[in-house]
């Protein structure tokens, strides 16, 4: 084994090595615990609602899985595409007080 | 003896990888990039189904909608007695919710009624509501808030209450009694619980009426058949089990998952054009090494697994390097950009952590599309030049 193999082994062997500490970091401190499912579970279902509350802009989002199977194509607020101003051309930027508006993000 | 690895030819092909140096630097940097998109998408689509499907179970069996024209409608709850009735059905309540909108902030609340602060309630929403503020809520009319409605409701200066304006114009105060944790942002961001006369009163419906019914079945095996008799019995209504949400879940992000499959399949085969490409047009100075090289002895088979060692060492190295990134970019810094792919462009964004799910079929699925890919793209190339007549070659 010359040096240079010997720099390519050590990348490998110091690339999984690290992946392999990171693994155990995330594993540790950046997966759900117990504690959080069982609250996250408790929530729902008191609340009884399906979707994760991550889109809010339109009116049926907290349903839009409850409406039938392939409603999320023509409905998801997820699929940018929903709004026409957003599949072409640009929103306005002067008109934003819409329901549902987009605001721009500095 | 012939499978063991030679590390002269290792050695060989390292010195050949570094002769171009910043040729293979580039295509390390641009293997990797793409890499590390892919898995990043997977990684944040697998994190966000691990969130959904960890709730999954709590969500009711079967909820039963009313259909009027096509659309949602309210649901009288008589038929709560006849659904109770029906053998295997648990418990059937009728629910109140819907969506408020606060024109000031141009945001919608999902208001959620549930039967006053019950015992069965009480003890299970203590636990995840911040602590000390839930006794405020148990007075009367007092609702609970996510932490963005809290926020937007700060911004507003309702710091403690609330003016729900009612559909004819009367306003409804409301006190805030509590906040959710904020590590159920997730599920409660846009949240607003308060007891059902409350919604009731703020959505002006009558008291028989609800906006639908969830059903409780224990046994998951009857769950379907409930469901269609449900359907029998109302035909004016709209049966959902907890399989078609699964399915609906499954559908979003096989849906952006896919996109984003189809658009790195487009680059990646264009990158393994370009190397092909670049190989197969092996510069005279390239193809006169492959014949020096047989000309000294080497078989082709030789040349091949050096080009192999070549492909595979740049390959590997990229694929570990874009794993790497991607559970730093997802897990660390939490998807900047490639997040709200998945989030849309709500006004009430929330600020939620992507939960860790280690998945080793993406790790494998993005394996298998870029590290034999690449090889086979540079080692058919050179099979065909090693093939030549070595005279013709250096010549």
């Amino acid at each position: 084994m010359n040096k240079k193999s010997k720099y390519l082994f050590f990348t490998i062997v110091i690339a999984l090595f690290t992946i392999a500490i990171e693994l155990t970091y995330l594993n540790s401190f950046k997966s759900l615990t117990k504690k959080d499912i069982e609250e996250k579970n408790i929530l729902v279902s008191s609340l009884g609602l399906p979707d994760l509350a991550i889109s809010t802009e339109a009116m049926y989002i907290r349903h839009r899985s409850l409406s039938d199977t392939f409603s999320v194509f023509k409905e998801g607020p997820e699929l940018k595409e929903y709004f026409p101003t957003t599949f072409i051309y640009s929103h306005s930027h002067i008109l934003n007080n819409t329901p549902s508006k987009i605001i721009n993000e500095k | 003896m012939k499978n063991k690895i030679n590390i002269y030819l290792i050695e060989y092909a390292i010195n050949s990888l570094l002769r171009q140096k910043y040729k293979n630097i580039f295509i390390l940097i641009v293997f990797t990039f793409l890499t590390s998109l892919l898995t990043s998408i997977f990684f944040i689509s697998n994190s966000i189904k691990h969130e959904l499907n960890s709730t999954l179970k709590s969500l009711p069996e079967i909820t039963v909608q009313k259909l009027k024209a096509g659309r949602h409608h309210s649901i009288n709850t008589q038929i709560v007695d006849d659904i109770i009735n029906i053998a295997g059905v648990e418990d059937a309540i009728p629910r109140v919710w819907g969506y408020y909108y606060f024109a000031n902030a141009g945001v919608n609340f999902s208001v959620v009624g549930i039967d006053e602060f019950e015992n069965q309630y009480k003890d299970s929403l203590n636990k995840i509501i911040k602590e000390n503020d839930f006794s405020k809520a148990e007075e009367n009319s007092s609702m609970i808030v996510g932490t963005g409605v809290k926020k937007i409701l700060d911004e507003n200066y309702y710091s403690e209450y609330f003016n729900f304006i009612r559909p004819d114009g009367t306003i409804k105060p409301v006190n805030i009694g509590g906040v959710f944790k904020s590590n159920l942002q997730l599920e409660s961001n846009d949240i607003i619980l308060l007891p059902k006369e409350t919604a009731l009163d703020i959505f002006a419906m009558q008291e028989d009426m609800a906006t639908d019914i969830i059903v409780k079945v224990s046994n998951p095996e009857e769950i379907f058949t409930i469901a269609s008799k449900i359907k029998l019995m109302y035909p004016d209504t709209r049966v959902i089990t907890n399989k078609e949400l699964e399915i609906s879940y499954q559908n979003i992000f096989d849906y952006k998952g896919g996109m984003f499959l189809a658009l790195f399949i487009v680059s990646i085969f264009t990158f393994f054009i370009i190397i092909y490409d670049k190989v197969s047009g092996l510069s005279s100075e390239e193809k006169k090494e492959i014949g020096i090289l047989k000309a000294i002895g080497w078989k082709v088979e030789d040349v091949l697994k050096e080009k192999f060692y070549e492909s595979f060492i740049i390959s590997f190295i990229a694929y570990t390097f874009g794993i790497l990134i991607s559970f730093t970019f997802v897990y660390i810094f939490q998807a900047p950009l490639l997040r709200n792919i998945f989030t849309g462009y709500s006004q009430l964004k929330t600020s939620f952590e992507l939960p860790f799910v280690f998945d080793f079929n993406t790790l494998f699925l993005v394996f298998f599309l870029s590290v034999p890919i690449y090889i086979a793209a540079t080692i058919i190339p050179s099979w065909k030049s090693a093939t030549i007549e070595t005279d013709k070659v250096i010549r």
